[in-house]
């Protein structure tokens, strides 16, 4: 009798801690945050869909009338209008349209393409093949910027005298350059008086790329210089931000305390630029949305093959789907990557587990 | 405090470079010829009748140049100001008058801090087919508000906490009034920085935007952005980068005008707050 009862306790104890864990998995505050990021996320990226859904219909001329070409007949124009607002589904109402939009988004259909390079091939497919070279200029560039500018920044603010004058006024320089004025210089230097680098494109023209040496040496030429543009002036920005943060930090009443205790300078140094660094993560997304807007021209000036180039040629060739194709990847693309910093700035601080909203 | 502005030598000094660059584009664009004027001196190279040399249809650089600094000067002024006005409405009222619109506002700015804003002024700008200077200064002004709203609430925030608002209050004046009386007198110096650091930003952005084409009509409206577009689009070189006398200037006036606009933000803040006051 004893035995049976001692028995079922222990069955019992042993579930217990399996139900308590579970429970306690959506206690913590770790998973709760990350929870509530991604409702906070997922709203965002919808009202942001819903952005592309609705500007097109605000604004004054459909794409429509755009896509009937010059000289057609009043008649021709008006039957032709029809027979086009029903092939798009733009007859129906509007809450209907709204569904197919996301029935369709959800499916992976953006629309075809119109532009003549990529005539009525998926936008999607498009799109996908050319979201790698952005990203290529993006990731690299946003994670070197950071920890080399940081780097650069906390160093310029205790090194005293020319030197560090020098680095600050360099930093604050490239910050405030225009960036695609600045990539214009670089070119007119580097690409077109000293032939180091190619002006433009993402490969040589008629070059077949492949898996060797000679691509590879092919490709990184050309991308040099976007590159170089885009980290140079991203350096400059973390390096002053984080110079007068270290400087305030370096100021402020611990450091004074633990000077007079007769602590190392390079102790004091080490704990500013901890404590400084910090503010500098929630930087980060603002730094990646800048990043991507400021990619998207630079791909312009160098004819580099991204999203931004894709996006200026579909402008300039009145694609619609292409256009609102390209913006929606960037808003998602932007979106995850906020998300993304957002949980690893929770790793990195743990005040914000319980007392940051999203 | 404005006299303490004035003994700061980093805010006069780039106050003096703004303000040259404001006279350069307000009396230059005066003084020389039409921007708009064509010649059959294409693309020639720095002379004695035209100083800065001319562009792809034979317009005067110098006078482009002058046009072009006052118009992006404007539109910043503009759009700085609109941005501003929004700033001030979303992240001002909000905070005050607590409760839902408080977690509205707040909300509100959360969203669109996290939305790519450059991506979607470019979208907004290709739709629109024909675009003023006003019309892009208006949209530029419309999605480069956020940072503002933040700061000028976390401001308010702080602002409506003190004991002299919490008196006014208490002996019954009108909201209205202790916003107008009480806190826009504390609040002036914060939102001229943010008016400030919304213009550079602005100019810079129109810049970046009228490069690609995006801007106020490039045929028509001569800014600095648009001389970088007749670069990047002429037809009378195989390169457009070897015409450095087209697109070295008002690259140039940008970068001189954006890092002045720089040393006086940082002196102001040097000024306005307490912790790195040294003045």
């Amino acid at each position: 009798m004893q035995k049976h009862v001692r028995r079922e306790r222990k069955i019992k104890e042993s579930r217990i801690p399996n139900i308590y864990v579970m429970k306690n998995l959506f206690a913590h505050p770790f998973v709760k945050f990350v929870l509530r990021k991604v409702v906070f996320y997922l709203i965002v990226a919808s009202i942001a869909l819903t952005f592309i859904f609705i500007i097109p219909r605000l604004m004054p001329g459909s794409p429509i009338d755009r896509m009937i070409p010059p000289g057609t007949t009043d008649l021709g124009r008006l039957r032709l209008k029809a027979e086009l607002e029903r092939y798009f589904g733009l007859d129906k109402p509007l809450l209907q349209q709204y569904i197919d939009f996301w029935a369709n988004l959800l499916r992976g259909n953006l629309g075809y393409a119109v532009m003549h390079d990529y005539n009525f091939r998926p936008v999607a497919t498009v799109v996908m093949q050319k979201l790698p070279f952005t990203l290529a200029l993006v990731i690299p560039v946003l994670f070197i910027g950071f920890f080399v500018g940081n780097w650069i920044g906390a160093k310029a603010a205790h090194v005293k005298g020319k030197l560090g004058e020098a680095v600050y006024f360099t930093s604050v320089f490239a910050s405030q350059m225009p960036f695609y004025w600045f990539a214009m210089i670089l070119l007119f230097f580097l690409a077109v008086n000293v032939k180091v680098f190619p002006t433009h494109g993402t490969f040589s023209p008629r070059f077949i790329p492949g898996a060797n040496l000679e691509s590879l040496v092919d490709a990184l030429k050309h991308y040099a210089l976007p590159f170089l543009t885009l980290t140079i002036i991203t350096i400059g920005g973390w390096a002053t931000g984080m110079r007068s943060m270290t400087l305030y930090e370096l100021d402020s009443g611990y450091i004074l305390y633990a000077r007079q205790l007769g602590f190392r300078n390079k102790k004091l140094v080490s704990y500013a630029r901890r404590n400084a660094i910090l503010p500098q993560f929630t930087g980060l997304n603002i730094n990646l949305n800048n990043l991507i807007g400021m990619t998207m021209i630079i791909e312009v000036v160098f004819a580099w093959d991204g999203l931004g180039f894709l996006a200026y040629n579909a402008v300039l060739a009145r694609d619609y789907f292409m256009m609102l194709g390209t913006f929606l990847v960037t808003m998602v693309i932007v979106i995850f990557g906020n998300f993304l910093v957002d949980i690893a700035y929770a790793f990195l601080d743990p005040r914000i587990r319980t007392s940051r909203e999203g | 405090m404005f006299e303490l502005l004035v003994r700061s030598p980093k805010f006069m000094i780039g106050a003096a470079v703004v303000l040259a660059i404001i006279l350069f584009g307000a009396i230059g664009s005066m003084l020389t010829r039409d921007p708009l004027q064509y010649s059959s001196h294409y693309v020639e190279p720095p002379s004695s009748s035209f100083l800065l040399g001319t562009g792809n249809f034979g317009e005067d650089v110098l006078a482009q140049l002058c046009t072009g600094s006052r118009n992006s000067l404007m539109i910043g002024a503009v759009a700085g100001g609109f941005a501003t006005l929004i700033a001030v409405l979303v992240g001002g009222i909000g905070p005050y008058k607590g409760g839902l619109v408080d977690e509205t506002s707040n909300a509100l700015t959360n969203v669109v801090m996290v939305f790519p804003m450059l991506p979607l002024l470019i979208l907004l700008a290709a739709i629109l087919e024909s675009r003023s200077m006003f019309l892009v200064a208006g949209l530029i002004g419309a999605t480069s508000w956020p940072w503002a709203a933040r700061s000028i609430r976390s401001q308010v925030l702080t602002l409506k906490e003190r004991g002299y608002i919490d008196i006014a209050r208490m002996s019954g004046m009108k909201d209205r009034k202790i916003v107008v009386t009480e806190i826009m007198p504390n609040m002036l110096a914060y939102i001229i920085v943010v008016f400030v650091v919304s213009l550079s930003i602005a100019v810079l952005t129109e810049a970046g935007l009228s490069m690609i084409g995006l801007g106020p009509d490039p045929s028509t409206n001569v800014t600095l952005g648009s001389m970088l577009y007749w670069v990047l689009n002429g037809t009378h070189v195989a390169l457009p980068w070897t015409l450095w006398w087209c697109f070295i200037p008002p690259g140039l006036i940008l970068t001189v005008f954006l890092v002045a606009v720089f040393v006086m933000h940082s002196g102001m803040d040097e000024v306005f707050n307490p912790r790195l006051r040294r003045v």
